[in-house]
């Protein structure tokens, strides 16, 4: 009910902000609709773990940044295109996210929440400085033609492929939305996150499960790595701002509402763009995410107070 | 004299009521039983008058003063102490140290005060080797350090949340006689949820019987066993 | 006797800390100042965690306290001194206002929105370019103390004596009781008389009082501010792990730890000049998964397993 109320809520928001800057500035809209869609696509899986695991993985965006720059060093060796690389990233940096969760994350699901917060903050520095160590902080790039184009309507001229992302996030929205409602594993996965003991109880593999949803995580966020090339350059400390980005859409659009994260990304791509747009403000634009986010949490703890 | 007064109260949970329209009183020197099938609310309204939960309407009454939306930790200040089912003594601290937390804050004692206050009460209660860890005391000497910590409090109105539970047949009269000794010398108003009725017939003179979040008896337990709706309501929670 | 043996081995420790500028050189010295500026901010990071509530914000305040103070230096002319105590006022003023808004919120909540406010401070610092010269940040005209080797150090000494001292008093005064049972349990913590709200307040603006004040030495010792010196996520960092491996929930943990990482990272540095702070990240895994009480836990848990034996 509640969750429902806050979707409907954070659509209205998003429709309402995209109308009244379509007709004000519609550079604007489409750069703000680019940007969320790379916000939610990133968002998403973070918000399918927290979800289901109840883990909230800080080292989330460090996971897209490993599995970036493994696809751009596989791309530069061989000369094959990211895009190519994005099957082959998500199955790569799936293993990988296994890995890594039967190692650490999965001894510290019984530990108080502290500690499993400092151990994935500890992940994310491990990776950025790993990759930091053994590639320097130097940014990478690979110049791609189609990526430059363009297309121009009366005096707008703006670029089209970011436009992926609003694709892939509205896919992978609507994917895992089949994938939770339709499939057997998806549905005992629904179960497990929404009550652990029970989902035990009627025989689900709950151990098993939390494996399951964290490497289709992981899947999705190193194929992002991959797409994530196309458009930027790479460093070792660009996942971070992508981890705090993913948990305020997150938070936002409520733990366990995939399409409420579409909403809220574009409530915040948008205000960005907003910002952006203006020359005085330009500076202030990412302030913009960690007020939206503080004003949400702290309008929830208020809502929560009083209930 | 009557210590704690409700009047209506109800609180809802998202639509499910856990306690409903609840009226009681609990009077200095009484030892009252809250009783009551699984589920029937009586933690719940422990949580009410205790200012963990608020009420969503009804009014809470103590000395002859409304303390209905009044926070936990000033109810802990004006004499309403009570313990939890499910204890966790402070790790990091000693005994001593755990039932001294009852006064530090509440009577706003200094250190040094609390801990003399907190050793005459674990004297009273036999509770001795005051300097250990609490991770290797026994079931029986935590639920003394939990009544310990509650009297340091120096309450008027007590509440005891399932303190029996896990306690074998000895320990039980043991710390029925305990409850009722220090009931009696300080004159308190004390309020106890039992599942054992035995413990229940031994230790109260009266007794609440909650069912669905109401109130459905009330009276001295044997005459209160007897009543039909309580029967009701016992047998049907079992079946 | 041992406890007294354990007094006599700190006051020789501290004897030796206050005369160190006797016998070291200035690059010794300088790396002992890096050591204790660290060790004090991870004392302060453990004296909020004592109840249970992370901050990922150490830097937020660290920063607001430098520029406080350089700019309290530049634009109202303060005295390089008293600029430091403003430094320390201004950020436990900061922390006062934030705190009522944030002390409320627990686990993850809190700690994400301590690390958003800790890049609010930088970005709206780093925007208000008139006032406190944008990304290239500012410089005064000279080092307090005249830059000398052992006046530096023995200032940020006295920031250390500060933490210590605060966090000692907090081991043997309420704040002792009060925080640990939060940390427990925070429904029987307001049963017993507890004003939570209260405690978490003092607790966050004495603590931010003494990151700022840190803050205000360290822009004092360097003679310049800018977002990106100052704010370093390092400041956050490196105390955070520092306490992990001492040892968190004590004052010898985070002293344990800052000595031995301390130097560890000198070293490293030297080795490795990038990617270094891997060794962070790999400590804290390590230290949560294995060794949760840290260094100062593994000594007591020897010690206690001894005693039992003996008794």
């Amino acid at each position: 009910m509640a969750i429902k109320r806050r979707t409907a809520i954070l659509v209205a928001l998003g429709i309402v902000a995209a109308v009244v800057v379509a007709l004000w500035k519609p550079t604007v809209l489409i750069y703000g609709m680019q940007s969320a869609g790379l916000y939610a696509a990133i968002a998403i899986p973070m918000g399918l773990v927290l979800g289901i695991v109840h883990i909230v993985n800080l080292a989330h965006g460090e996971f897209m940044m490993v599995a970036a720059y493994a696809s751009y060093f596989a791309c530069t060796a061989s000369g094959m295109d990211p895009l190519l690389a994005v099957l082959p990233a998500a199955a790569v940096t799936a293993g990988f996210g296994l890995l890594v969760y039967k190692l650490t994350i999965r001894r510290a699901l019984k530990s108080p929440e502290l500690n499993q917060l400092i151990l994935t903050f500890g992940l994310a520095i491990t990776f950025s400085q790993g990759v930091n160590l053994l590639f320097s902080s130097q940014t990478r790039k690979i110049s791609l033609e189609y990526v430059s184009a363009s297309l121009t309507i009366g005096e707008l001229s703006f670029g089209v492929w970011p436009f992926v992302f609003v694709f892939v996030a509205g896919a992978m929205a609507y994917g895992l939305k089949l994938f939770l409602t339709r499939t057997t594993t998806g549905k005992a996965a629904l179960a497990v996150g929404q009550n652990p003991r029970g989902a035990a109880i009627v025989g689900i593999d709950v151990d098993r499960t939390y494996g399951l949803v964290f490497a289709l995580a992981t899947a999705l966020i190193g194929g992002m790595g991959a797409l994530f090339l196309t458009r930027s350059a790479i460093f070792p400390g660009v996942g971070g701002p992508f981890t705090m980005k993913s948990f305020s859409l997150v938070a936002m659009a409520g733990i366990g509402n995939i399409p409420g994260i579409l909403g809220a990304s574009v409530l915040l791509g948008l205000s960005e763009a907003l910002m952006r747009a203006f020359r005085g403000l330009r500076g202030w634009a990412d302030i913009i995410f960690f007020v939206l986010i503080m004003a949400v949490i702290l309008g929830r703890s208020i809502k929560g107070r009083k209930s | 004299m009557t210590t704690l007064r409700t009047e209506g109260l109800t609180r809802r949970f998202q639509g499910l009521v856990a306690v409903k329209d609840l009226s009681f009183h609990l009077d200095a020197g009484e030892i009252l039983g809250i009783i009551g099938p699984n589920g029937a609310g009586k933690t719940t309204f422990i949580n009410l008058v205790s200012g963990i939960t608020m009420p969503s309407s009804g009014r809470v009454e103590y000395k002859g003063r409304d303390i209905t939306y009044m926070p936990a930790h000033e109810r802990a200040r004006i004499g309403i102490a009570r313990t939890y089912q499910l204890i966790h003594p402070l790790e990091n601290l000693t005994v001593i140290e755990n039932v001294m937390i009852g006064s530090v804050f509440s009577r706003g004692k200094s250190l040094k005060e609390a801990r003399r206050s907190a050793e005459a009460i674990c004297a009273e209660l036999e509770l001795d080797r005051l300097d250990r860890d609490t991770a290797k005391l026994s079931m029986l000497e935590i639920k003394k350090m939990e009544i310990a910590r509650a009297l340091a409090n120096e309450p008027e109105a007590l509440f005891l949340d399932e303190v029996m539970a896990g306690l074998n047949s000895d320990e039980t009269k043991q710390v029925i006689g305990t409850v009722q000794r220090i009931a009696a010398e300080r004159n308190l108003a004390v309020g106890v949820v039992e599942h054992v009725m035995g413990v229940i017939r031994e230790l109260t003179q009266r007794v609440i019987v909650l069912e669905a979040g109401e109130l459905i008896a009330e009276g001295p337990y044997e005459k209160v066993s007897k009543d039909p709706r309580v029967i009701e309501a016992y047998l049907g929670g079992a079946a | 006797m041992n406890r007294n043996l354990l007094r006599i081995l700190a006051a020789l420790v501290a004897v030796a800390a206050v005369a160190l500028p006797a016998f070291a050189g200035a690059y010794p010295l300088q790396v002992a100042r890096n050591v204790i500026l660290y060790m004090a901010l991870a004392i302060t990071w453990d004296m909020l965690l004592r109840s249970g509530q992370i901050s990922f914000g150490i830097a937020g305040l660290f920063g607001l306290g430098a520029y406080a103070s350089v700019l309290g230096v530049l634009r109202a002319g303060m005295s390089p001194l008293l600029s430091i105590a403003f430094a320390g006022a201004f950020a436990g003023l900061a922390a006062l206002l934030i705190g009522f808004l944030i002390l409320r919120l627990r686990a993850i909540y809190f700690s994400i929105v301590t690390l958003a406010l800790a890049e609010i401070f930088r970005i709206v610092i780093q925007n208000l370019h008139d006032f406190t010269g944008g990304p290239e940040g500012l410089v005064l005209d000279g080092v307090i103390l005249g830059g000398s080797a052992s006046g530096l150090y023995w200032l940020t000494l006295a920031g250390l004596a500060v933490a210590l001292g605060a966090s000692w008093w907090f081991e043997k005064s309420k704040f002792h009781f009060a925080l640990t049972a939060i940390r427990n349990n925070e429904t029987a913590a307001k049963s017993s008389g507890i004003d939570i709200f209260r405690w978490l307040l003092a607790t966050f603006v004495i603590t931010s009082v003494i990151q700022g004040f840190l803050g205000g030495i360290y822009g004092q010792s360097y003679g310049f501010a800018t977002p990106d010196s100052v704010f370093d996520a390092n400041f956050t960092l490196l105390p955070l792990a520092m306490a992990l491996l001492g040892g968190i929930h004590s004052t010898v943990g985070p002293i344990f730890g800052a000595v031995l990482l301390g130097l560890a990272a000198e070293w490293l540095k030297l080795q490795i000049p990038y990617g270094h702070l891997v060794v962070y990240g790999v400590i804290i895994i390590i230290v949560i998964l294995f060794i949760p009480g840290g260094l100062y836990g593994l000594i007591k848990k020897a010690n206690r397993a001894s005693e039992g034996r003996k008794a």
